[in-house]
């Protein structure tokens, strides 16, 4: 689906050069020669985004309306599958329980990614080898084999029980508690805040001192000038990153599927949506339903989308100009 | 991938030739026919590493024996087992035999997945003799033969012999629930609960209802048993975990993959008598089995049951996957080395030529202690792998108190019917 790797911070738009006056029927071939360079090269990728993603996605928008179980021809079943959702108490347990992993990780985990930006962002003996560090984790944060160390971690009697034993605490092992698996969950979302740091870092680097410096003329403690000078000029990039990482959010499956042992359980706790989906598509056999559960989720993911971009007007603020 | 032995002679053209005669017979596979013209077939499994390297010392005997037929082999947890193969399957790519169950049969049979291997019997490629207590019929769905028994298990209890002597009880066959009900309390008074929790379990259920002349499932693909019927079993369970009786769910949870019984969690659980291999191999204490406990003192209501091998519809090697079948069921060899980790030996050849010691001897002694008392195997309807998981999800639910017996009943009652599609 959506490819949520790091991309640049936006910048302003340079000042193109004015194409230098040539033949219009040269110019044209020559226009033409060049496009076909550029679609030759791009080639690869259109074949790819043809064949891997546009093709699968509209063999999907038709299975989720019918009946399919792999082996048969599937049967046309109109809006059944999606009505049938409302009624699936399962279904309804998966998105609470996707939409409590949006609410309270991805808050948690651009908080650690600010934090850790603006710590970073002074200049320090050792700056490159923290930022490096600091953004490790979300380099092996996807793979299988972290779920596994994270599932090992939060088991019963683990690390994490021990250490905070120590403060008198006892939670047990969080995987096997439907009240905690899904904070194991959280948690190991917000250990991979490295990519949103980096853009972080960026934007961070773009705020002009002088305003900091008139600001420290005026009196303004820290505080007042992260909250009036910091946040402001780096709102562009906060909703880049928020946009970014709630889509991303949403998509959770690898970590939940492994930390809880493919069963994304106990009681249904760690049923994220797209683990249900997997289970209807690939145990029960219900390709359609599962399919139909894509097409909602993909749905939803743009309407939540939709209402982000809508909200931005009121606290993005972007120079004038760029804007 | 591909074999060196293709590259063996562009070595000496050096390095890049090499890598270059790689990726030429890299790409130019045909798909069955191995290198230097053998036979390739897959075969795949569920189990741990230690059933692998047990198979693996197998095939390798096959291969001696049969060195123009090459055996690819692939394995995984049972979970992901299915789901892999679901994957395979629906694409035409199963591989060419595989462990199968009971369970699957139908299911897989519905959806034409599996190799009928009645004409390979005719062929001579397969023998169906020698096969112990009636399993040679354990793998006919419709008079189709898909599945071919490599062991057979029954339910039994696995327990914590040093515990029950502690409280002076000897489980033996005949006992009653009520029995092993204050067996049980008697121990978790001691701090250990007696019992992993079994609540969830359908094959267990399955027995409990046999006992009362019902069954899991009616002959007509259907569930056997009522919502009151499963309310009781599902209070008497919760109330017995709220107690202590029966080990925390949490704690059972969290020691997924392994057993409450062999992380030491409680003294005993029921489950596959051939589960006493894996478990003696997970923990110290020494564990012993014994007969489900009875309502009326004499019908235990079990059956045997056992894991199988089948063939995929697709292969291109029929002939070849009998051959294979047939040598892993009926080669004394093979049944020397696997032992009783699949169920006691379903062949009298390879039954005979391994001679069982320690927990092997045990399981062995099981099975023919009860063997006067076995019932012909409940049918399982197509759907019913996804019954039993949704019965052992939502008694998790249930125990783990996050859901009330009632809905949890009614939850189960409505996951069932989608599933059986009745």
């Amino acid at each position: 689906m959506t490819d949520t790797q790091a991309a640049p911070a936006p910048s302003p738009p340079e000042e193109r050069p004015a194409p230098r006056k040539a033949p219009a029927a040269s110019g044209r071939r020559r226009a033409r020669g060049e496009n076909l360079a550029g679609y030759l090269f791009m080639s690869p990728w259109i074949v790819g985004f043809l064949l891997l993603t546009a093709g699968p996605m509209l063999a999907s928008l038709y299975l989720a309306f019918t009946d399919y179980n792999l082996f048969d021809s599937p049967r046309f079943v109109g809006f059944e599958n999606f009505t049938e959702m409302f009624s699936d108490p399962r279904w309804r347990k998966s998105v609470q329980v996707t939409t409590s992993y949006v609410l309270v990780g991805t808050p948690l985990k651009l908080a650690a990614a600010l934090g850790v930006a603006l710590l970073l962002n002074k200049p320090r003996r050792g700056q490159g080898f923290y930022r490096a560090a600091f953004y490790a984790p979300s380099l092996v944060g996807a793979s299988v084999s972290i779920a596994i160390v994270w599932r090992a971690l939060f088991s019963d009697d683990a690390v994490v029980d021990r250490s905070l034993q120590v403060f008198g605490v006892h939670v047990g092992g969080w995987i096997g508690d439907p009240d905690m698996v899904i904070y194991a969950l959280v948690a190991l979302t917000v250990w991979q805040f490295g990519a949103p740091m980096v853009i972080f870092l960026a934007g961070l680097q773009q705020v002009p001192r002088e305003l900091y410096e008139a600001a420290q003329v005026d009196g303004a403690s820290a505080w007042r000038r992260f909250r009036s000078i910091t946040l402001p000029m780096i709102s562009p990039v906060l909703f880049f990153n928020l946009l970014l990482e709630t889509i991303h959010s949403f998509q959770i499956f690898a970590s939940a599927y492994v930390v809880t042992n493919s069963k994304c359980g106990p009681a249904d706790a760690g049923l994220v949506y797209t683990c249900y989906l997997y289970e209807q598509g690939w145990t029960n056999l219900r390709m359609g339903y599962a399919s139909a559960m894509a097409w909602m989720l993909l749905v939803s993911v743009g309407l939540v989308t939709a209402v982000l971009f809508w909200s931005q007007r009121r606290w993005v603020h972007y120079e004038e100009d760029v804007r | 991938m591909t074999s060196w032995r293709n590259t063996r002679g562009l070595r000496a053209a050096g390095v890049s030739v090499v890598a270059l005669g790689l990726l030429a017979t890299g790409c130019g596979g045909d798909g069955g026919t191995g290198a230097g013209g053998k036979v390739e077939i897959r075969y795949s499994w569920w189990g741990g590493q230690e059933r692998a390297s047990l198979i693996n010392r197998t095939i390798a005997l096959f291969e001696k024996k049969y060195p123009d037929i090459e055996v690819k082999t692939d394995f995984q947890d049972y979970e992901n087992f299915w789901k892999k193969f679901n994957t395979q399957a629906s694409a035409g790519n199963a591989p060419d035999v595989f462990q199968n169950s009971v369970a699957f049969l139908r299911k897989y049979d519905d959806k034409r997945v599996l190799l009928d291997l009645s004409a390979q019997v005719e062929a001579g490629n397969l023998s169906m003799e020698h096969f112990r207590a009636g399993l040679d019929k354990a793998g006919e769905v419709d008079g189709k033969l898909v599945g071919v028994p490599v062991g057979g298990n029954t339910f039994a209890l696995i327990y914590n012999p040093a515990e029950y002597k502690k409280i002076g009880v000897t489980p033996a066959e005949g006992w009653t629930w009520d029995e092993y009900d204050a067996a049980t309390e008697k121990i978790s008074k001691g701090g250990l609960p007696g019992d992993s929790g079994g609540g969830g379990i359908m094959y267990l259920y399955d027995l409990v209802l046999r006992q009362n002349g019902k069954a899991f499932f009616t002959d007509d693909a259907k569930l056997g048993f009522t919502e009151a019927d499963l309310e009781d079993w599902w209070n008497k369970n919760y109330a017995r975990t709220k107690a202590g009786v029966l080990t925390d769910p949490k704690k059972i949870e969290q020691a997924k993959p392994t057993s409450g019984l062999s992380k030491d969690l409680s003294a005993g659980e029921f489950t596959w008598d051939n589960f006493l291999v894996r478990y003696t191999s997970e923990t110290k204490t020494p564990l012993a089995i014994a007969p489900v406990p009875t309502t009326d003192g004499k019908r235990t209501g079990q059956y045997i049951s056992s894991l199988m091998l089948s063939g995929s519809a697709r292969t291109k090697h029929p002939k070849e996957v009998a051959t294979f079948i047939d040598f892993m069921v009926h080669d004394p060899e093979v049944g020397k080395i696997m032992g009783y980790d699949r169920g006691v030996l379903a062949t009298e050849e390879q039954f005979d030529a391994y001679e069982p010691t320690g927990v092997s001897a045990q399981i062995a002694a099981y099975e023919k202690q009860i063997a006067d008392n076995v019932e012909p195997i409940t049918p399982h309807p197509a759907g019913a792998d996804i019954v039993e998981a949704a019965f052992l999800r939502i008694a998790a639910d249930v125990f783990l108190g996050k859901t009330s017996v009632d809905d949890g009943t009614k939850q189960f009652f409505s996951e069932a019917k989608t599933a059986l599609g009745s």
